[in-house]
């Protein structure tokens, strides 16, 4: 107990000073989280929206394989990835191995089906007369689904925040992709997981407290966005 | 020369699977005149105003709008659309302020803002919700939902207004309001086809009665039949 104790004191020293090795893993953090989710929504909304919203014959199997694409082990997607962006692989040539770039392409991934999940509920949940009324009050078809997604906003925004949330609690791609390498790919999961196996209980907790603090950050704004 | 009526139906039939939902052998509607639709539930009242507001194509038969056989296709739809308003039995009301969805209509048609803002405030002085534009459109009472829904087709000028049991689960003083706006419109040249089940309220100022029985047009008859 004595030894948590003091791991716990020293982790918050380490946060009160703004360590360097902390400040940065938080920051590459929340760099490649942002863009990986900025690049997931930019699929998996539009994505969402039209299982969600068109009739076609293979519907149903879509929306299955939607549903497991979210369970798809993070390693994998690293292992996939890795494949496709090291230097033997067809996308060697960009160097993009152990680079936040990496991270953020494994991470887009990652999300993708996520945000479009939530999307695709969000839309199946609206309100069936928004079309139809915006059809009667003459909107042209491309401004009636506008209408709708402007209806189901606050879901698309949780979809968005989910997005967010798995990426930066996420290990296994920033591990395989990124590298780990100090102030450069270094995540505040991949630090966790270096300093624990160091033994540095101190930076790792510090890390965990940060990464909690998120976690309970969007996780609040998501209980925000559900209550409108 | 006499000008063509608002609406002619010739022969015009509607199927859901086997059912015959409606049948309507043949009937005009003249501009600026007052209708009431009449007729139990499923008498195919509602699909005779989805029809006419040129949201629902019937399974056989001519639907013509001031002269013209309309044709069923989407680009030929949307400006006939924009034309007519239905005001459906529980009007759906975006979840925004009350001015944003009354200015709806004009906002996807490209009306220019100073006269779109012009019009909502009218249209919402006209059903005696003045100072209403702020509030969110969702918070409202059933009857003041009903209000805003007839000033956002109200601000359309409407050539036809289609309403679909506009005085159910409404408030005395809001079925007051809506009839009385009614009342006032086909002295504007706006036709009005109201589908009701209890054709009391307006009675007095109806020019016809569309009488519909198991979606059959059972008859037609002067302002004080029903």
């Amino acid at each position: 107990m004595g030894f948590l104790a003091e791991s716990l004191r020293a982790s918050a020293a380490l946060i009160a000073g703004l360590d360097p090795d902390l400040r940065s893993a938080v920051w590459v953090s929340l760099y490649v989280s942002f863009w990986s989710t900025i690049l997931a929504s930019a699929a998996g909304v539009p994505l969402g929206l039209w299982i969600g919203l068109s009739h076609f014959p293979l519907k149903r199997p879509a929306i299955t394989a939607l549903n497991s694409l979210t369970a798809v082990p993070t390693v994998l997607i690293g292992l996939l990835v890795y494949g496709f962006i090291s230097r033997q692989g067809p996308l060697g040539g960009f160097g993009l191995l152990f680079t936040p770039g990496a991270i953020i392409v494994g991470d887009a991934i990652l999300a993708t089906p996520i945000v479009a999940n939530f999307t695709l509920a969000a839309a199946r949940g609206a309100d069936p007369a928004i079309v139809p009324t915006a059809l009667t009050l003459g909107a042209t078809r491309a401004q009636s689904t506008l209408t709708l997604v402007s209806e189901i906003r606050f879901g698309v925004v949780a979809a968005v925040i989910s997005g967010f949330g798995r990426v930066v609690s996420e290990v296994g791609v920033a591990m395989m992709l990124g590298g780990n390498i100090r102030g450069f790919t270094r995540t505040m999961t991949t630090a966790i997981a270096l300093e624990t196996s160091k033994g540095e209980f101190a930076l790792g907790i510090a890390l965990g407290l940060v990464l909690l603090a998120v976690a309970f950050a969007v996780n609040v704004l998501l209980h925000l966005l559900q209550q409108k | 020369m006499t000008p063509p009526p608002l609406y002619r139906l010739d022969g015009i039939r509607k199927r859901y699977g086997d059912r015959l939902a409606l049948d309507v052998p043949a009937l005009s509607l003249r501009e600026g005149a007052l209708y009431l639709l009449t007729g139990e539930n499923g008498s195919g009242k509602s699909t005779m105003l989805q029809i006419l507001a040129f949201l629902l194509p019937p399974s056989a038969g001519v639907l013509a709008y001031r002269g013209n056989p309309v044709e069923w296709r989407e680009a030929a739809l949307l400006p006939l659309r924009r034309q007519v308003s239905l005001l459906h039995q529980s009007p759906h009301l975006f979840d925004r302020s009350v001015a944003d969805n009354v200015g709806y209509a004009l906002k996807v048609r490209g009306t220019e803002e100073g006269a779109a803002h012009r019009r909502v405030v009218e249209s919402l002085e006209a059903v005696g919700l003045s100072g209403f534009g702020a509030r969110r459109a969702r918070r409202l009472s059933g009857g003041e939902r009903q209000r805003v829904a007839l000033a956002r087709a109200l601000a359309l000028s409407p050539r036809a207004l289609l309403l679909d049991e506009p005085f159910s689960g409404v408030d005395k003083p809001s079925a007051a309001v809506i009839r009385d706006v009614i009342a006032t419109l086909p002295a504007r040249g706006t036709t009005v086809v109201l589908a009701t089940h209890d054709p009391a309220p307006l009675r007095g100022q109806a020019d016809d009665t569309l009488r519909l029985y198991e979606g059959a047009l059972a008859g037609t008859g002067g302002a004080d039949d029903g």
